[in-house]
């Protein structure tokens, strides 16, 4: 290229030439990309303005479908309805306040001032870009009223949202429980991601046991929203996982026929499976309607319910706690059989009283049982043979014994708030009162009085087990094998049989205390024992008239039992509230449950057992 | 037209030091707004300005004769630190590019970007222009061994950059028009095979360029944002501090390789074209420089550096704004960053040590 000659200035002459060809690409460079950018913010700029401005790529979280709830038969007791709501974004909506105004003029009827003062109480200490559902649905014609005017409504959104609902309402109140709005207190206890975008919590009954299983993990999807909040596109998504469905050990035939014995009268009804511990039903009177928690109770309806005297929203079968009465007696004897306090043939003469240190303990029977053994003294509900045998047992016996029934703690049911009740024994007494045990408070302990409290679910399960023979179980509502608990070591098989017998007397002998109730379960035969509870201490002079004690001073009628007598397919515990005497409130009822469940299951009705 | 007082007795050359401190003045408002007000990232940004201007004084002490000297020499230790770089050199952001000196760690790559330019105006100072054609390969050789050091750490646009200033050097030193012609055909040719080369996240950065909206999430999030902030920007912008893709971040890197997303999206067009002429006063006045400069090593040299100045801005500019794939390069003079920013400015340095070191003799110039 070069011709070896050299020319300063032809050198320097091609040189400044490319320097002005650099200078001319530069310029054309610089153009080019002004040009670009004068596209970019002239003739895109609208669009990118929108971009900027409104457009937003955000995370929304899709809550998982809680699971349902079955009863053994499949029957939905819980169940995910969808429904129109309004759900507002303060962060989107820039005056809520009158944007509230604007849609209370729209549905007047469904705004209240309460709805206000809830959203403004949410809008508190809630983050501002979680929205939050107003706690009403909309109809389709509503639905439809909003969507013609929703640009009206920046912020707010028409969405379907499933919400809870108990078909079965009040009658299984208790057991399933029911749904309700996140309160202040839960939401300090809970995982934030996991319950974003779920607004209802289980409160009570299985809902809450079980919340872990039905609540599920949510997914997500990655939006593009406009400034409206409204979803363009979907740019990624991560399905929820759902709720658990939870099959219950509930059968919703029997709950209901539970619920009809019962008829409202204050009381509970519990019929477990003795050899697995399932729970049939579990009824607790007076009940409560549970869908009208899942919205948020209004208050009124609320009070109306805490004021009640039957108290609705106590579930009696684990929360409420009753002197067992004469329920106690066939435990009672049977331990003093097995740890040989007293023979088979044991017997007692019964005056009527008991006198013991100067005190007169009356028989229910003013003119005595006569001649009594074990036999009669349960199924006549002899309390004068029982003073004597509790006296000769000791309480810490009697108490010792009554564990082995599971009396005195929790059963350990799937649910949550149940109670332990209470069995006296001598440290009890030091320990919780400060005073040394007397032998009169063993006296009526061991017929079931006194400082002694059990629940209707601890008075079904000790049945159970002394259906079973022994054989001890953990009352469970979940449809999912439970192990049995152990047994109870049996010294003597015939003291069982022995005193199952006596308690089959108290409904297929003449002289039994529910000899009227054999009608009632015919053809099958039952076992069972009644009780009388007494709620008020009588002077000794007094004498007990039910028609002139006022009802919440009259005796809790009581009842457990247990049908077919071999191979037993139900255990029942009965309580009716100041029901009167437990052979006329309560063990009809359990002879009717009882037989309504071994027909159902076309259980054979046994033969006539050999009169001991 | 000439550097005299103070100026000239600092080798500085006013005009160009005019230039720089203005852009530098826009850098440090830039930077504020982009880290969101932060004067802690500002302050660093104004040590790193102190030290490359204290860098560029120091250059332009040094006579461009002294700079030919030690240009072969700086060359070859630039390519043996490369080398030494790709077996023992610290891994960041997944690529080997630091080498680490006790004291400091340092780029290689950086010192080549004024190495082999020094080299190559070096190789073709001792004949007279246009080369003969074993130099003319002897500089291809230098700039492909560079770029294939580079290329390998790996570091695609720093090499590609690399490599375009080399080019220019061939460029200035008159290669015939057809041969420039010629390669750039063979190059776009050679496309498919350079692809079939390319890592996985370069090949990605090309398709993610090429279409955006593909991956909005991954590659592409990056280029949708930054045109989000350019073009809602409008004519007039949003303003000083004003950016909210930056500020409500969307943007990534918006102090350093994106700042120009931010700048125009504050400043608007009326911003970019002042920032545009900004820098075609820093290009021109570098290639006046060049165009007066007396010999060729000081020629070839400035030239070179000024067009550097030039790709960078406009492979910055044009990533940005969507027009080119993102290479990862900061903008010149505009961006938060050390070490490319003190090479920059070392740069600046030869130019006023090239302008400012010339004999009492002006050489006789032809018509």
């Amino acid at each position: 290229m070069s011709d070896g000659h050299y020319h300063p200035a032809h050198e320097q002459q091609l040189f400044r030439r490319r320097i002005l060809w650099a200078a001319a690409f530069v310029l054309l460079g610089f153009a080019i990309l002004f040009a670009r950018m004068a596209y970019l913010q002239v003739m895109l700029y609208d669009q990118y303005k929108g971009l900027a401005e409104g457009n937003r790529i955000s995370i929304e979280v899709i809550p998982p479908v809680r699971g349902r709830i079955y009863d053994r038969n499949h029957i939905v007791l819980a169940d995910n309805q969808p429904v129109y709501v309004l759900s507002i974004t303060p962060e989107k909506a820039a005056d809520w306040e009158k944007l509230l105004s604007q849609l209370s003029a729209l549905f007047p009827y469904k705004f209240d001032t309460e709805t206000r003062a809830q959203f403004a109480q949410w809008l508190k200490w809630q983050k501002k870009f979680n929205s939050y559902t107003l706690p009403f649905e909309l109809d389709e014609i509503e639905a439809a009223r909003f969507a013609a005017r929703s640009h009206h409504f920046p912020g707010i959104q028409l969405t379907t949202e499933l919400k809870r609902v108990y078909p079965y309402g009040s009658m299984t109140a208790h057991v399933v429980g029911y749904v309700g709005r996140i309160n202040e207190k839960e939401l300090k206890t809970l995982d934030p991601q996991r319950y974003k975008g779920t607004d209802v919590i289980g409160k009570s009954g299985i809902e809450k046991y079980y919340e872990d299983l039905l609540m599920g993990q949510p997914g997500w999807r990655q939006v593009e929203t406009n400034a409206r909040g409204r979803v363009i596109r979907v740019l990624e998504e991560q399905p929820p996982v759902n709720g658990q469905d939870i099959v219950l050990t509930l059968d919703i035939h029997l709950q209901k026929k539970a619920y009809a014995l019962l008829d409202q009268r204050p009381g509970a009804m519990v019929a477990l499976h003795p050899e697995t511990g399932a729970v049939l039903a579990m009824a607790s009177a007076p009940g409560y309607d549970a869908n009208l928690f899942v919205d948020g109770i209004s208050r009124r309806a609320y009070a109306q319910l805490l004021n009640n005297p039957h108290r609705p929203l106590i579930n009696r079968p684990i929360g409420g706690v009753y002197p067992p009465g004469s329920t106690i007696k066939p435990f009672v004897a049977l331990i003093a059989l097995e740890h040989k306090i007293i023979s088979p043939n044991h017997r007692i003469f019964d005056p009527g009283y008991f006198e013991y240190a100067g005190h007169i303990y009356r028989d229910w029977k003013r003119q005595g049982h006569g001649y009594v053994d074990v036999h009669k003294a349960i199924s006549d509900s002899c309390d004068t043979f029982f003073y004597q045998l509790g006296l000769k047992m000791g309480i810490d016996l009697i108490h010792q014994g009554l564990q082995t029934f599971g009396f005195d703690q929790t059963t350990g049911i799937d649910l949550p708030g149940e109670l332990k009740g209470l069995i006296p024994n001598k440290a009890w007494k030091r320990r919780v009162r400060g005073q040394p045990w007397y032998n009169g408070e063993t006296i009526i302990a061991s017929i079931g009085q006194g400082y002694s409290l059990a629940t209707p679910l601890q008075l079904a399960r000790a049945t159970a087990i002394l259906a079973n023979r022994g054989t001890q179980i953990i009352p469970h509502l979940r449809k999912a094998s439970v192990e049995p608990e152990g047994h109870i070591e049996i010294r003597n098989r015939e003291n069982w049989e022995r005193v199952i017998r006596a308690m089959e007397a108290v409904l297929h002998s003449p002289h039994g205390t529910a000899w009227r109730v054999r009608q009632l379960i015919a053809p099958y035969r039952m076992a069972g024992k009644t009780g009388t509870a007494q709620v008020k201490r009588l002077q000794a002079e007094e004498e007990y008239d039910e028609s002139k004690v006022p009802m919440h001073e009259r005796d809790h009628a009581l009842f457990i039992g247990f049908a077919p007598i071999k191979n037993p397919q139900i255990a029942i515990s009965v309580i009716v509230e100041h029901g009167g005497s437990g052979s006329k409130a309560a063990a009809p009822l359990a002879a009717q449950l009882a037989k309504y469940w071994l027909e159902r299951n076309h259980v054979p009705p046994q033969q006539k057992r050999r009169k001991p | 037209m000439e550097p005299r007082g103070w100026l000239m007795r600092l080798h500085l050359d006013g005009w160009l030091l005019a230039g720089i401190l203005l852009l530098i003045t826009t850098s440090l408002l830039v930077v504020y707004s982009a880290s969101g007000g932060n004067m802690a990232v500002v302050e660093r940004h104004g040590l790193r300005i102190a030290l490359a201007f204290g860098g560029m004084v120091v250059m332009a002490q040094i006579p461009p004769h002294q700079l030919m000297r030690w240009a072969p020499w700086l060359f070859i230790a630039g390519l043996i630190m490369l080398v030494a770089v790709l077996i023992t050199g610290t891994i960041g952001k997944g690529a080997r590019r630091w080498l680490d000196l006790g004291i400091i760690r340092f780029q290689p790559s950086e010192l080549m970007k004024l190495a082999l330019p020094m080299f190559l105006a070096w190789l073709y100072a001792w004949q007279p222009l246009p080369p003969s054609w074993p130099r003319l390969l002897a500089g291809l050789a230098a700039i492909a061994m560079t770029a294939g050091l580079i290329v390998v750490q790996p570091d695609l646009g720093t090499s590609l950059l690399i490599a375009a200033s080399g080019l220019f050097v061939l460029f200035f030193v008159g290669l015939s028009w057809k041969w420039i012609i010629g390669a750039l055909g063979a190059v776009i040719a050679a496309l498919p095979v350079i692809w079939h080369f390319m890592y996985d996240y370069q090949k990605q950065r090309v398709l993610t360029f090429l279409n955006p909206e593909s991956d909005p999430l991954g590659a592409g999030y990056h280029i949708i944002q930054s045109k989000i902030a350019i073009g809602s920007g409008g004519v007039w912008g949003k303003g000083f501090l004003g950016s909210t893709q930056a500020h409500l971040a969307f943007l990534p890197e918006s102090t350093t390789d994106f700042i120009f997303s931010v700048f125009s999206e504050e400043f608007g067009l009326w911003g970019v074209g002042l920032l545009l002429l900004g820098y075609t006063f820093v290009i021109f006045r570098s290639l006046y420089i060049a165009w007066r400069a007396e010999n060729n090593f000081g020629r070839l040299l400035a030239a070179s550096l000024s067009m550097t100045l030039f790709i960078y801005a406009f492979v910055n500019i044009g990533m940005v704004s969507g027009l080119l794939p993102v290479v990862g390069l900061p903008l010149p003079l505009i961006s938060y960053g050390g070490s490319a920013l003190i090479t920059l400015m070392l740069g600046f340095g030869i130019l006023m040590s090239i302008h400012t070191h010339k004999s009492r003799l002006r050489p006789v110039t032809s018509s």
